[in-house]
């Protein structure tokens, strides 16, 4: 517990439970939410691809698939869903049942592809999810479902709610950290390095797969269910292909292959979505809200090029940078120690995937 | 691959650093209430550097001197520092500031029409508070100086939706828990109202006056005591078509295309109502995605004419003319005749699709075609082009064109009825807007709005009731198309005589029904020859 890495994990608790001591009540309401819900999703993306060398395009779909299932479940009155009118927690857990049994039944469908071949999978489970949710009007059309409410606990306690996706973030860390040090995360992460291998010695590589893919998209559920909440309405394009993009970028910022780094990279996201304006001088150059893309393609290529690890990355290297050679310890070392992840780039994976 | 010298490593961190600071200034900065001066010209000029300063005389891109200013305007630093909610004086006019937000739309299938829904609003804010924009060649800047029964009206923010109500949710967000706005102006699309009709329902401390928006749930359904909506939804605008083609041009079958959202359904169901309510008989539907480029499949589904008396089309956006197209491919050449659609069916389609389209009726929209003039529209229109040289409106297709092309258009005069709606309702009330605003809203929901299209009276929903038309294609003297007013329809409320209620079921794919029913206005159009209403 005295690594390093928990000492930094600690450090970055502290800041999120003490931020709204300095924060606005809109920086916490809506920017940190933002960022601690979309970190929480983005950290699926990271446990599939650093442990099981997947990288999923699928995440926001399971995070869309939970709030339409709590619009329809919960929405009463309103406009379009199923209305079915249900007790909010009651709605939850339907929500998080049927985003796990959906992960579960994608999974084992993807689970015997790998590196390009599984992108090109989960891309198109998230752009069917997008058209199915938008065609059938039954459970949603491209309107969305409107006037969703959080249970009386959450509702209109926009404090409450961080801390309970603070709360939750931490959970899913921790879970996510001590599945990676037990029998299951050393399987899978044997079938990340060697697929064949693992075969051979007796282990079943698809139901590991499945398995890993469906406790993320458990857990991307949750952030689902969070998300719909804070936002009050879910449509389809909600989980349209930008937002889907969006999220692996949001990875690929923080940096891939380091849990902390999907809410790290959500935090740089959304206060840039949300501060680029305020710039100084960003207006002068051009830098205007409808140029986000641009600027985040910018940041994503200045982090491909520069720290393909990410600013997690990054601070890794200004710590072994600080601690001098003697002081900063090996990849190696730091993965047999923590039971954390080999930090592999999106590109290296693309490489791997492609030609096995 | 994971080599790399030191000093590139330095770097990439530094830069990595640097602007990862540079958000965190920009972030922390935002916290305190001074910020909102900033963001009044930065969100401002959503899409436009700041240009408004003499160029002539400063080198805006590099000279600091230049920002300088911008950031500590007194113009606008000035109200964000009072902060103040205006408190009721007891009678005289109130001082103080009130903070406006405008949802407009800089991206998605209407984001063409940025330039025209932010002028709309800023005339309305020059003709009653003495405003100046900022430029003239652009709304986009925003203005100054305008100040309405003794409150300073500071624009706060111009939101940026795309259509859709996940973008349109994070923009009034901002609007609202942000930058403080305290009355909202907007939004442009039926999805968005709904979301933000909701979303409003939590805000029982900001008004909202949607700009344009025209799915029908947004009042009949969600009914926010705070949200008002000055103009008809997109049913309404299409009273008095059916009647039209039914009994005026014969027709007893209709086939029906519509967008598949919110207003498609609406603006659908309006003409299935009316068309149905006098024995007209709607043999299919059919609902292509919004956003669809290959119509084929979805005009494939259509009767042949020779099955069907006439077409009704509610296809918007870039897909109006794709969708045509994909007819004439299909089916043969478009005979006007056989032709109808809403707002989206314009002149502009025979710049694409040549003179036969001449002869199609359609519904109406916020303003009137240019063929009507009266002294109050001439003024209105003057009053554009006084406030600005020119602007690049959507209504001319983006082309840099008169101001009153923007204003004489549905989007650009939807917003300029919400900034006139709340400016007499601040009037009427002197600037009180103690007590969550309730005396501004018991104002804005008894007025009668005087505009220059006609009046408009809200219903118990506070949704518009309102003075429709039903225009049609025609060849004037060039042999060009135009629009010519041939009916107006007044009293158009959003119930259609009880045919819409709360509890019936929302305009949808099946929704309504087509039944036979009596409809307050059937037979009682009153015929425009000329552009003169023949009263």
């Amino acid at each position: 517990m005295r690594s390093p890495r928990n000492a930094v994990a600690a450090a970055a608790l502290a800041v999120f439970v003490l931020m709204p001591i300095v924060g606005s009540d809109f920086f916490i309401a809506f920017v940190m939410t933002r960022a601690v819900m979309l970190g929480l999703a983005a950290s699926t993306i990271v446990f599939l691809s650093s442990y099981g060398g997947m990288a999923s395009l699928a995440q926001f779909l399971f995070v869309g698939v939970a709030g339409f299932m709590i619009g329809n479940a919960v929405g009463e009155g309103g406009t379009k869903g199923l209305k079915l009118g249900w007790n909010p927690w009651v709605g939850v857990l339907f929500a998080l049942a049927v985003t796990a049994v959906l992960a579960l039944g994608l999974g084992a469908l993807a689970s015997r592809t790998s590196g390009i071949y599984f992108l090109m999978l989960t891309l198109t489970y998230a752009v069917i999810g997008y058209y199915f949710f938008g065609q059938v009007t039954t459970f949603s059309g491209f309107g969305g479902i409107t006037g969703i409410e959080p249970p009386a606990l959450f509702h209109g306690h926009p404090l409450r709610f961080y801390y309970l996706c603070v709360t939750l973030s931490l959970v899913v860390y921790a879970v996510f950290r001590s599945l990676a040090r037990s029998p299951f995360g050393l399987a899978l992460q044997g079938v990340r390095d060697d697929p064949v291998r693992m075969a051979s010695l007796g282990f079943n590589v698809a139901l590991q797969r499945t398995i890993a893919f469906t406790i993320a998209g458990f857990v991307a559920g949750i952030a689902g269910v969070l998300n719909i909440w804070w936002n009050g309405q879910i449509d389809p394009t909600s989980i349209s292909i930008g937002p889907t993009i969006d999220l692996l970028i949001v990875a690929v910022i923080g940096g891939i292959a380091h849990l902390e780094g999907a809410w790290l990279g959500a935090i740089v996201f959304v206060v840039a979505n949300n501060y680029m304006r305020d710039l100084p001088l960003a207006s002068t150059i051009g830098l205007t809200e409808a140029r986000f893309n641009t600027v985040v393609g910018l940041i994503v290529l200045l982090i491909m090029v520069l720290s393909p690890d990410g600013l997690v990355g990054v601070i890794l290297r200004i710590r072994s940078g600080v601690s001098g050679p003697a002081g900063g310890r090996s990849r190696t070392r730091a993965h047999v120690d923590s039971g954390g992840p080999t930090p592999i780039t999106v590109s290296t994976q693309l490489t791997e995937g492609s030609t096995k | 691959m994971r080599v790399q010298t030191r000093g590139r490593r330095s770097h990439g961190s530094a830069v990595m650093i640097t602007a990862t600071l540079l958000l965190g200034v920009a972030a922390c900065g935002s916290d305190d209430d001074s910020k909102a001066a900033e963001t009044t010209a930065a969100q401002a000029a959503t899409t436009q550097p700041a240009t408004t300063q003499p160029a002539t005389t400063q080198p805006a891109a590099t000279d600091p001197a230049t920002t300088e200013p911008e950031a500590t305007d007194p113009a606008t630093t000035e109200p964000a520092a009072t902060d103040s909610t205006s408190e009721d004086t007891g009678g005289g006019e109130a001082s103080g500031t009130l903070k406006l937000g405008i949802l407009a739309e800089c991206e998605g299938a209407f984001g063409g029409f940025n330039e025209d829904v932010v002028a709309g609003a800023t005339l309305a804010m020059v003709e009653d508070g003495g405003a100046t924009p900022k430029s003239k060649d652009t709304a986009l800047d925003g203005f100054t100086g305008a100040n309405v029964a003794g409150l300073d009206i500071e624009l706060v923010g111009v939101g940026c939706g795309d259509d859709t109500p996940d973008r349109i949710i994070q923009e009034v967000r901002t609007l609202v828990e942000q930058d403080g706005a305290q009355v909202v102006l907007g939004p442009l699309s039926g999805d968005e109202s709904i979301a933000v009709a909701n979303y409003a329902k939590d805000h029982p401390e900001v008004t909202f006056i949607d700009g344009i928006a025209g799915a029908q749930d947004t009042t009949l359904k969600v009914q926010a005591p705070n949200y008002f909506r000055f103009h008809g939804d997109g049913a309404q605008w299409n009273a008095g078509l059916g009647d039209r083609l039914h009994n005026e041009a014969g027709w007893d079958t209709v086939a029906v295309i519509a967008d598949d959202y919110s207003f498609g359904w609406t603006s659908a169901a309006g003409f299935i109502a009316d068309f149905c309510a006098v024995g007209g008989t709607v043999v299919k539907r059919v609902f292509p995605p919004l956003g669809t480029t290959d119509y084929s499949s979805f005009v494939q589904q259509l009767p042949d004419p020779d099955e069907v008396d006439g077409y009704f089309w509610v296809v918007g956006g870039t897909g109006t003319n794709a969708a045509l197209e994909a007819f004439v491919n299909a089916k043969g050449d478009l005979v006007g005749s056989q032709h109808a659609g809403n707002l989206f069916f314009s002149p502009a389609l025979a710049s694409a699709l040549g003179p036969n389209i001449a002869g199609a009726y359609v519904g109406g929209f916020a303003s009137l075609p240019g063929d009507v003039k009266t002294p109050e529209i001439e003024a209105y229109l003057a009053s554009a082009d006084a406030t600005w040289d020119s602007l690049a409106a959507g209504a001319a297709g983006g082309e840099v064109g008169p101001p009153s092309v923007a204003m004489g258009f549905g989007f650009g005069y939807g917003y300029y009825v919400a900034g006139k709606a709340l400016n007499q309702a601040l009037a009427a009330v002197d600037g009180d807007l103690s007590d969550n605003q309730a005396a501004l809203r018991e104002a804005l929901s008894s007025m009668t709005l005087e505009v220059p299209y006609g009046k408009v009276t809200l219903d118990e929903n506070r949704q518009g009731i309102i003075t429709t038309y039903v225009q049609q294609l025609v060849l004037d003297d060039n042999d060009e198309v135009v629009s010519k007013t041939v009916a107006l329809i007044p009293d158009v409320d959003q119930t259609f005589g009880g045919t819409f209620t709360a509890d019936t079921p929302s305009p949808d794919r099946d929704n309504p029904p087509c039944e036979k029913r009596d409809l307050p206005w059937t037979g009682k159009a009153i015929p425009v020859v000329d552009g003169v209403p023949q009263e």
